[in-house]
């Protein structure tokens, strides 16, 4: 019963920090208005899709594996970070692999990549305040 | 669709305005101590990236 009780506290936190991680992944912030911090889940969302909304407008390119050029595993990782905005982006996206010729083709990169790799790390600021390692 | 002008300048800035945004909230509590990495993080990356510019400028392409 005491074992019970102490391993209790610790795995509702657990559960809790997962949903959290699965929510930020799903949608910028969402995470940390599953928390409570629903002000600075709000401006999560703005920057973070924003961000990747202009990559998508400057023509970058939602990367996908390419055999031929092994780092675009990373770029794929990365991109993919943002959760349903790319999904629902590479699903109504006339190119998805971007335009090459376009003269903010590497400006839209950076912006897509970026946006991805910033929800990665809301993912994991989500971990941190639900297991209590990070101040609320 | 494009939400911006190509202007490089401009692109750029932008891209430091919302690094800097998220990293300020991400990484600081408090508005006075949000507010000024906010700044830190923006002048560096504006000013760094014009540094980098002037730099590269007498190299030929």
């Amino acid at each position: 019963m005491s074992a019970r009780s102490a391993t209790g506290p610790v795995a509702d936190r657990r559960g809790r920090a997962l949903i959290g991680v699965v929510l930020a992944w799903l949608f910028p912030g969402l995470g940390h208005a599953y928390l409570g911090r629903r002000r600075i889940a709000l401006l999560y969302a703005l920057i973070v899709t924003a961000t990747f909304l202009l990559g998508l407008s400057f023509e970058g390119r939602l990367y996908s594996p390419d055999r031929s050029q092994p780092l675009t595993l990373l770029a794929t990782f990365a991109v993919y970070g943002a959760g349903i905005v790319n999904i629902v982006a590479r699903l109504f996206s006339d190119n998805p692999g971007g335009s090459i010729l376009a003269v903010t083709y590497e400006y839209g990169c950076a912006y897509l990549l970026t946006g991805g790799l910033m929800n990665l790390l809301l993912m994991l600021d989500v971990w941190d305040i639900a297991n209590g390692r990070k101040a609320r | 669709m494009k939400f911006v002008p190509a202007d490089h300048f401009l692109i750029m800035a932008l891209y430091a305005l919302l690094v800097s945004g998220f990293f300020a909230l991400l990484w600081r509590d408090g508005r006075r101590e949000r507010l000024k990495l906010f700044g830190v993080l923006m002048g560096a990356l504006v000013l760094g990236g014009l540094a980098v510019a002037w730099l590269m400028y007498p190299f030929p392409s």
